[in-house]
């Protein structure tokens, strides 16, 4: 009962406690230490020092175990920038917004955490709405033209893919019908052990409907346009949030269904249809990497690649599920930098635009160096962990049936990181014709503290990586079924 | 089979002699619902009657189309109302498929309506011609599909067969009936140029579709054309009611007494109706239509598959 | 019982797509949630419990009274235009519903071969659902995107009465708490867009384009 307290209902208190205190620092101390006190619970139960008991729609398995720790420690980082972000200044609007701030953040910790942890598919369905319901006024932070059509885009396609992964759900239920699992609740585990016995055009459907609706939140093609949008004109925290936490949530439930099915006949199909659309992510993320002129945008369209490159690993099995699994962890923390970066890049320059952004290096060299370093590390450079993990990735793909794949992943990396290369070389070196910015020395912040120490952890977690993760990871595999 | 014969012509004298009379009721119920005394429920009489003491003009450069076609109409008219089934009585016409003679009879009428209002050489009657045709493309599917799922129901194609062996027994029969004499409806008020689809009452260039193909005739000629159009109007109204000929398997009385007060009914509401509505713009005329061919379609489909 | 309900649910989205007013939409509105009402209670008259009280009533409030008021009043703040925009032809519309809803049929009657599921409620379910997102497609005004999403969320209940004969409570409960939740949100959205934008149409939705 601990455990459920701290996961799920302490931040919902504070939530509601947050709504009534006007300070905007006491908030802040509060949500940080909830943050801390979640960040240190989900330690415990990793490493196994601590089994929570939970109650009936919640358990706690392997799966459950990983994505809740990478969420606690994408939510703590967040939530120790904010009080910083928050005192940068704003249209008068928006400042009107900035006391619903920690509310809409604990809210949507106590919402993910529900939908990280849940074993009941209605339970997961009811947690993803709301963690969209809680991010979505989130977005609309800065209180302008561009925010409010990202925010009413994000919140309509989501709500629409959330509808149709319901309709998914249904049809689950229908594939029970006439076995043993007829007229009982839709628990995880009952559906898995019994998988065989579903109906397979049933079980199908609703992997194709469920598929199809979530995709709208995890940001793969051809559902990526909210996503995109949302993500590249939300706050940077909040778009570090969204990159690193919410996309993930999503992918639990895809990959929950897709557990469900491999265990049962319609494997080739349901695995043939996660391959086409991580290819087909990958694909977009190549053609707009060409012609996009936004540097979050970019970022964005970054996120999309990657967890094109997740649900690839994740579709193709063996070494590259686990790869996969790597990449979810990486990648969350990576991105986390570089949307802090392009938020102080954004604040000094007061513009989205690559046009309008020149010489930062000579302007903000410490964001400068760290942005820098952050894409090298989202490129796949050592000692940064995307190396490892992409490393895994290809070689699963050429030791599995579909090895001409790991031929076309490459050619759409290789563009996609010119051209990122392009844009953030173009950003950072390239001298402006009329120099008229007042050349301030640049303080050092709590950003780039944040940075380096999440270079830090990036780094011991790829290196020396620890064996209980391994060992989680393994556990994972066995649960889906996968021989490595 | 003496009897049966005698019973097809008393059917058919009985259509032909109180079809002008429905029209009066519903002239006199629009006139009562707006605040005016009106007309007398006889006035349709002594229009046709007056009309027939006058001269016929044909116009100069009409060929023989415009002196046969009002007679064609006429005539198919009355086949059409030899097909219709009164009550219990077996009409003179009556064989497998004739619900298609029904809809084609009716559709060589409004034929040869249309070629005279061409013939004359008027464009104006040419617009009317234009229109008339536009819309009986829409309404045709109407017929079809409703007619056509109450016979995938009963299993027979002829109307007399359709309606009078229909066994009672579900309360699905109920709602399709409802759902069937909407659609009727909106088709009956289509091809009998009633609101919202046409004003009988207006003669402006504008609105006019129906009135004005019969504009420059005179005489006989328009003699034949009123009462065809009150004939028309009857003949719907009898097939709108004839949805509830199988109440009347009770007892003889009961099928009388449903026919005169589904007449009643059915003018009081087309009364309403006419009164209510604007009509359409044109645009929305065919939306209208297919709304109504949506119906029957609904109609076929559930009943097809609720096996 | 269920199939007559559902036969003038269809009739319903026939009406909307045939319709060209905005206020129309909110009718069908109520009228579908009266329709899910009347389903919902059925249960009741065969075995009366308390418990199975709850949903016919959160039904009748939320879906007939809150929600048709509030897009009123959204309608009304607003000073939305009375007319429908459509990005297709408006004749084209009609025809494409009907000829999905034959398909929807077709595909469920053969599917019932199958499986055991209550065809008609099937597929007026589905084709609502359908209907929804044609509505979201085709036209160009916000708040009727609003209402055709109201529309898909109707066709999904509709759809699991035919599907699960004891749907767990919860997850009806939490359809609409998700329809009630989201109409909230988009009320404020659209209230800001009102102060932000000139009009509240798709088309002024350009500027993200890439």
């Amino acid at each position: 009962m601990f455990g459920f307290f701290i996961f799920i209902l302490l931040p919902l208190l504070i939530a509601g406690l947050c709504y009534f205190i006007k300070d905007l620092k006491i908030q802040y101390i509060i949500s940080l230490i909830v943050a801390t006190f979640h960040l240190c619970l989900s330690l415990f139960v990793f490493v196994g020092i601590y089994n929570p008991q939970l109650p009936t729609f919640f358990s706690i398995d392997s799966l459950s175990k990983f994505f809740i720790i990478i969420l606690s420690n994408v939510y703590f980082w967040v939530v120790l920038v904010s009080f910083s972000f928050l005192k940068r200044s704003v249209i008068p609007k928006a400042e009107h917004g900035k006391k619903y701030y920690f509310t809409l953040l604990n809210f949507y910790l106590t919402a993910n955490s529900a939908a990280m942890l849940s074993n009941h598919f209605g339970m997961y369905w009811v947690a993803a709405e709301a963690t969209t319901l809680s991010v979505a006024p989130l977005i609309y932070y800065y209180r302008n033209e561009e925010s409010l059509e990202a925010m009413w885009k994000y919140l309509f396609l989501v709500s629409v893919g959330i509808a149709f992964a319901f309709i998914g759900i249904l049809f689950l239920t229908l594939s029970a019908n006439g076995t043993v699992l007829e007229g009982k609740q839709l628990f995880y585990w009952e559906f898995i052990n019994d998988a065989k016995q579903l109906n397979p055009i049933w079980l199908k459907a609703s992997f194709i409907f469920i598929f199809v609706g979530l995709s709208t939140k995890i940001g793969i093609a051809p559902m990526h346009s909210g996503d995109v949008d949302a993500t590249s004109n939300a706050p940077s925290p909040i778009a570090a949030l969204m990159s690193g936490s919410l996309r993930l949530t999503s992918l639990i439930g895809v990959m929950r269904i897709f557990q469900i099915i491999s265990f049962s006949s319609s494997f080739e199909f349901a695995r043939l249809l996660i391959i086409i659309g991580a290819v087909l992510s990958l694909f977009v993320a190549f053609v707009f990497m060409f012609k996009v002129n936004n540097y979050k945008r970019m970022l964005a369209y970054s996120s999309v690649e990657h967890l094109g490159l997740i649900t690839l690993g994740l579709g193709i099995g063996g070494l590259a599920f686990v790869g996969a699994l790597y990449h979810a962890v990486y990648n969350s923390i990576t991105k986390i930098i570089l949307f802090l970066m392009a938020g102080n890049i954004h604040y000094h320059f007061k513009s989205r635009e690559v046009d309008k952004v020149r010489n930062v290096l000579n302007f903000l060299p410490k964001t400068g160096w760290l942005f820098l370093l952050a894409y090298l590390a989202i490129s796949g450079i050592p000692p940064f962990g995307i190396f490892f993990s992409e490393i895994k990735i290809f070689g699963g793909i050429l030791f599995s049936d579909k090895p001409f794949l790991l031929v076309v992943v490459m050619f759409f990396l290789l563009f996609i990181f010119v051209n990122m290369g392009k844009i953030i070389f173009t950003m950072l070196y390239k001298k402006s014709e009329n120099e008229n910015r007042d050349s301030q020395i640049e303080q050092f912040e709590l950003t780039h503290f944040i940075a380096i120490a999440l270079f830090i952890l990036l780094t011991v977690i790829s290196v020396v990586s620890p064996d209980i993760l391994y060992q989680n990871i393994v556990n994972i595999t066995i649960d889906f079924g996968i021989k490595l | 089979m003496g009897l049966e014969i005698l019973q097809g012509i008393t059917s058919i004298i009985l259509i032909l002699g109180v079809s002008p009379l429905f029209a009066g009721l519903v002239n006199k119920q629009k006139a009562l619902l707006t605040g005016r005394i009106g007309a007398p429920v006889l006035q349709p009489y002594y229009d046709l009657q007056k009309l027939i003491k006058k001269e016929t003009i044909n116009s100069q450069s009409s060929s023989f189309i415009s002196r046969i076609s009002p007679v064609v109409n006429f005539v198919s008219l009355i086949i059409t109302a030899a097909i219709l089934p009164v009550g219990f009585w077996k009409p003179l016409i009556s064989f497998n498929g004739d619900i298609i003679l029904f809809a084609y009879i009716l559709g060589l009428a409004r034929f040869f309506q249309i070629l005279a209002a061409m013939d004359i050489g008027s464009s104006f009657e040419g617009m009317g011609a234009a229109r008339e045709a536009t819309f009986a493309l829409f309404a045709e599917p109407i017929f079809f599909f409703t007619i056509g799922s109450i016979s995938f129901i009963s299993g027979y194609t002829s109307l007399f067969e359709i309606y009078h062996s229909i066994q009672l027994d579900n309360i699905y029969y109920l709602v399709f009936i409802l759902i069937c004499s909407i659609s009727m409806f909106v088709l009956a008020v289509t091809e009998c140029s009633r609101m919202p689809i046409d004003d009988p009452n207006t003669h402006l260039e504008l609105t006019m579709i129906h009135e004005v193909m019969i504009l420059d005739n005179s005489g006989v000629d328009l003699f034949l054309y009123q009462y065809s159009s009150y004939l028309k109007l009857f003949i719907y109204t009898i097939l709108e009611i004839a949805f509830f000929y199988p109440f009347s398997k009770e007892s003889y009385l009961f099928g009388i007494i449903i026919f005169f007060v589904g007449i009643i009914v059915l003018s009081f509401i087309l009364g309403i109706v006419e009164t209510i509505t604007s009509r359409y713009r044109m645009k929305n005329i065919p939306q209208y239509l297919l709304f109504a061919t949506a119906i029957g379609i609904l109609n076929l489909l559930i009943f097809t598959f609720s096996k | 019982m269920e199939n007559v309900l559902s036969i003038l649910f269809c009739l319903s989205l026939f009406y909307v797509a045939v319709t060209s007013r905005v206020k129309e939409y909110v009718t069908i509105l109520r009228f579908q949630g009266i329709i899910l009402t009347i389903s919902s209670i059925i249960p009741i008259f065969y075995h009366f419990s308390f418990l199975g009280l709850i949903l016919p009533t959160t039904l009748l409030l939320v879906k007939v009274y809150l929600i048709p008021r509030y897009i009123n009043k959204v309608i009304l703040d607003l000073d939305i235009k009375r007319y429908i925009e459509t990005t297709i032809q408006q004749m084209v519309f009609m025809p494409i519903v009907i000829l999905s809803m034959i398909i929807i049929f077709l595909v469920s009657s053969i599917l019932a071969h199958n499986t055991e599921l209550n065809v008609i409620p099937f597929a007026s379910g589905f084709s609502a659902i359908l209907v929804g997102i044609y509505i979201i497609m085709f036209r160009k005004k916000l708040i009727v995107h609003v209402c055709g999403f109201l529309i898909l969320e109707n066709g999904i209940f509709l759809f699991g009465t035919a599907v699960a004969s004891e749907l767990p409570m919860m997850i009806e409960i939490g359809i609409l708490l998700d329809v009630f939740v989201v109409v909230f949100l988009m009320g404020i959205a659209l209230n800001r867009i009102r102060s932000t934008f000139e009009g509240f149409e798709v088309s002024h939705l350009g500027r993200l384009k890439d």
